[in-house]
């Protein structure tokens, strides 16, 4: 491994914070030490870890189900101490959430990637970071879009999956995370599509992390100039040099059929052929051109006439600024609102949500034009949101499935390939969806791939992942025995059916993560 | 069986492709040679496969030597050629070759991956789709489930404690709905797969597997394909293939695993071959003319073959227009032969494959996008 002047930077100061705070057993400052390395190591545990008492799922353990990827051992009573609604203002507000930790492992495990020269995964302002505080100017050095070239496109994928999976077991913010992975989906681009396996990564940085949790009418912007989504939807290759010629209709046909109105939104063909004229010209430099990777508006490729989109009118002679215009046309209708509405209470709430919540999400999205925390927030107030009848309910996806059973296991992981295998063999690796419609949010997509669950349930288990460690016994006895680690996975105590189905399995901990509960949130 | 329909959506009835992939660029010239063609003779004076020595096919073509093991399933109608295949694009790069075909173009995701897509979900299963080998393939990318498995080991669950498996289906079987039956089938699937693992395998109708991995991992397909586990499609890979050097004994080694695996799974199959169909592919062909290291370098057009499944078999099918200068497509202003052009397009051959599968015509536009396809009729 090679030792670059930050990491000596990193030890040293870790090295007296952790004298700092240097109490406690022999282990706990051994893990400490790995934590300040940078190291992959389990959060540290809470002081309270007691599980939740009740029998069915309450509010507090519905709230860590829905916004977050599963439950680590001592977060009910934190959520049940602070309440529920602060736990959600907190989580919709992620620049207040400390993420000290999975910052500082994301860069120890990508150093190459995370040079302060040449960063593709972008740190969240974070005033307590001693590398910060030491060295400010490296707070908002991104890399540029041109710099992805330089890396091996395999590598790219290899390291923006581990980071995205490390993420989402270890970082604080964690609603951010789920939500990253919702626009993923949402705004998918697959990067074995031509040059989208080196611009992929700055897609996941410049525009799915920079608005995850923003403005939907920025992020909706950002990613129609992403470098990688014209390539993946050809928005670089719409052109119209002569009056008649036919553009390019791929990338405004998912406009409006994915991204903002629906596809039962109310645009008909006319509207897409008239979208895809107002966008025409807007391309990207290949890498066989100087300045790869530059995002550019070719006026002579652009068709500068009159357009009409839904019913309104884009004037010619707009040049570049038609999609403004576009865009500013698509956030106005109510098509939008719905369908964004529509989406997130399905990802929140039920695969088939009531049409009363989709109503007040849609009204927040309108009326915060389109800010996304305050949409959520309007949807987790919804009574839908509230009822105990969709508690425990929303069938994980795979993703997270092994993420809730990582969180919940307290494992320690480098999220290295045995780790992503088995998320392969699942079908819900990040970043591995062809088509522009992302991966399916439904129960009925993902339900009939059991076995493969089991497996990693039982090789979880067993410390049979390479790259991924649980300390089983320990935990157990730390939650205070079987029946409290079993409520601290469910969320909620276990029935006597799954009570005596651990004892005599001979395997309490596999049986718990592959048992039909910890199979939904 | 009434579990098992349910994971399969079809039962033991169900179809499977097997798509066998020659990585490196397999000499389609060496394997399948036109006899007759004085050109060919002239142009690889020192590796060309004689007329005595090649299993003659037709009036035109011969099999290398060691293809000898599929003169079988050749006279009996059940495999079909399609020569000078290949891409649209003239890149010689195997890797960027190899991408473009088993991405079916400059698009997301693999073709077979696509085409598992466009399926219903409810009828894909654990084990619908296998990668024998140690990583998934390109062709298979954006596929719903992917089994990338080296060999039944891969299977067992619960550390090998029945007790773990008792306990879990004890649960599952509370439960009522999809995920219930889906752990039925499931739980069914595995006893299946546990059958196979503890047993040592006896091959039916009197074949006989290599004992080389190609082989080992065809045999591994054919137990699945027997247990009717709900496999529908598999890739398998035979590397090697790049013969700048001294080709004949890579060649002809190549070419005996390949004949071997093929014909020990055709025969092992036996009457399940009508609904099994195996195709063989290469990401382009070799030059024409041998070079002084007694090796072939990178071309263009080479041979595909597709076996079982009803193909009209017995037949070379799509176009050949010989060898001769003026067909061979040059590169540049060098001087001496070209290469073999690819005067039919890969798509036009899985097209009419996978529409035997169930594809529709709107699924093939997905499965292969801004390609006007026209498939040839492999099935009569």
């Amino acid at each position: 491994m090679k030792c670059s002047r930050r990491q000596f930077i990193v030890a040293g100061a870790g090295a007296v914070l952790a004298t700092g705070s240097g109490c406690g057993q022999l282990r706990d400052v051994t893990a400490d030490a790995r934590r300040w390395w940078g190291k992959p190591a389990a959060p540290p545990l809470a002081e309270n870890l007691s599980p939740p008492a009740a029998a069915e799922l309450d509010a507090v353990s519905h709230a860590i189900n829905r916004l977050t990827f599963g439950a680590r051992p001592g977060d009910y009573q934190r959520v049940a101490t602070m309440g529920v609604s602060a736990f959600i203002e907190q989580q919709l507000a992620p620049q207040t959430i400390t993420d000290a930790m999975c910052e500082r492992l994301i860069r120890h495990e990508f150093d190459s990637l995370a040079d302060p020269e040449s960063r593709l995964f972008p740190r969240q302002g974070d005033a307590t970071d001693p590398l910060q505080q030491l060295f400010p100017a490296m707070k908002d050095r991104g890399a540029r879009v041109s710099d992805l070239y330089e890396y091996k496109d395999k590598v790219l994928l290899d390291e923006l999956t581990r980071a995205t999976l490390l993420r989402a077991v270890v970082s604080e913010r964690q609603l951010f995370e789920v939500m990253v992975q919702f626009w993923t989906d949402h705004f998918n681009v697959d990067p074995s599509k031509a040059e989208c396996k080196w611009l992929k990564a700055g897609d996941d940085r410049d525009v799915i992390r920079a608005h995850a949790l923003g403005n939907f009418r920025s992020l909706l912007r950002a990613s129609a100039v992403s470098p990688a989504m014209l390539w993946y939807l050809d928005g670089r290759v719409n052109r119209v040099t002569r009056s008649g010629e036919k553009p390019n209709e791929n990338y405004a046909r998912e406009l409006l059929e994915l991204h903002t109105l629906g596809v039962h939104g109310g645009y008909t063909q006319l509207d897409v052929m008239e979208v895809a004229r107002c966008l025409s010209g807007w391309t990207v430099r290949d890498r066989k051109k100087f300045f790869k990777g530059r995002v550019e508006f070719n006026a002579r490729q652009h068709d500068d006439g009159a357009k009409r989109v839904l019913g309104q009118d884009v004037p010619a002679g707009l040049g570049a600024r038609d999609l403004d215009r576009v865009l500013e046309i698509l956030m106005a209708h109510p098509g939008t609102a719905r369908h964004i509405a529509w989406k997130l209470c399905r990802r929140f709430i039920a695969d088939e949500p009531p049409e009363s919540a989709v109503r007040d999400t849609a009204a927040a999205f309108t009326a915060t034009q389109g800010d996304i925390p305050g949409t959520l927030r309007a949807l987790f107030a919804t009574p839908a949101f509230a009822d105990p009848a969709v508690r425990g309910r929303k069938f994980k996806r795979p993703f997270h499935f092994v993420v809730s059973a990582l969180r919940g296991t307290n494992a320690e992981t480098d999220a290295s390939r045995p780790l992503v295998d088995y998320l392969v063999r699942l079908g819900h690796a990040p970043f591995r969806y062809a088509t522009p419609d992302g991966y399916p949010e439904a129960a009925s997509h993902w339900q009939s791939k059991l076995l493969w669950r089991w497996n990693f349930s039982t090789a979880l288990a067993a410390n049979r992942i390479k790259g991924t460690q649980i300390a089983a016994d320990e935990l157990v006895r730390r939650v205070g025995g079987p029946a409290a680690f079993m409520a601290t996975l469910l969320g909620r105590q276990p029935t006597a059916e799954e009570r005596a189905a651990y004892h005599e399995s001979g395997a309490g901990v596999a049986l718990i993560v592959a048992s039909p509960a910890f199979q939904y949130s | 069986m009434p579990a098992q329909a349910l994971i399969t959506g079809h039962g033991d009835a169900r179809r499977t492709l097997i798509v066998v992939f020659l990585r490196g660029a397999a000499d389609g010239l060496a394997l399948v040679p036109p006899l007759e063609d004085e050109h060919y003779h002239r142009a690889r004076p020192r590796l060309g496969i004689a007329k005595r020595d090649a299993v003659r096919l037709d009036d035109r073509f011969g099999l290398h030597p060691k293809l000898q093991p599929l003169e079988r399933a050749w006279r009996e109608g059940e495999l079909a050629i399609v020569h000078a295949c290949g891409i649209e694009d003239e890149t010689r790069s195997h890797f960027e070759a190899q991408d473009l075909m088993e991405h079916g173009g400059v698009v997301a995701g693999g073709w077979l991956g696509r085409y598992l897509r466009t399926r219903p979900a409810a009828a894909s299963g654990a084990l619908t789709c296998v990668a024998v080998g140690k990583a998934l393939p390109e062709c298979l990318l954006g596929a719903p489930a992917v089994t990338v498995m080296q060999n039944f080991d891969d299977f067992v669950i619960g550390g090998r404690t029945p007790a773990f498996q008792t306990q879990l289906e004890r649960l599952y079987a509370m439960q009522r709905g999809q995920l219930g039956e889906a752990a039925r089938d499931t739980f069914d699937a595995l006893v299946r797969i546990e059958a196979m693992r503890t047993t040592v395998y006896q091959p039916e109708h009197g074949a006989t597997y290599g004992r080389d991995e190609f082989s080992t991992g065809l045999s591994q397909l054919a137990r699945l394909i027997k247990a009717g586990v709900g496999l529908e499609a598999a890739s398998i890979d035979l590397p090697g293939w790049d013969s700048h050097f001294a080709q004949q004994g890579q060649v002809e080694t190549l070419a005996a695993r390949l004949a071997t695996g093929l014909e020990a799974f055709r025969r092992d199959l036996g009457a399940r071959m009508t609904t099994t169909t195996v195709v063989v592919m290469t990401e382009f062909g070799r030059t024409v003319e041998e070079n002084s290291a007694f090796g072939t370098d990178h071309g263009r057009g080479s041979a595909m073959f597709v076996l079982g499944g009803g193909v009209q078999g017995g037949r070379i099918h799509g176009a050949w227009r010989g060898l001769s200068p003026d067909v061979l497509e040059r590169r540049g202003v060098l001087e001496g032969y070209g290469d073999l052009p690819v005067l039919n397009n890969y798509r036009n051959v899985l097209a009419p494959i996978l529409a035997r599968q169930g594809a529709t015509t709107e699924g093939l536009r997905t499965v292969f996008p801004g390609y006007a396809l026209e498939p040839f009729s492999l099935y009569g």
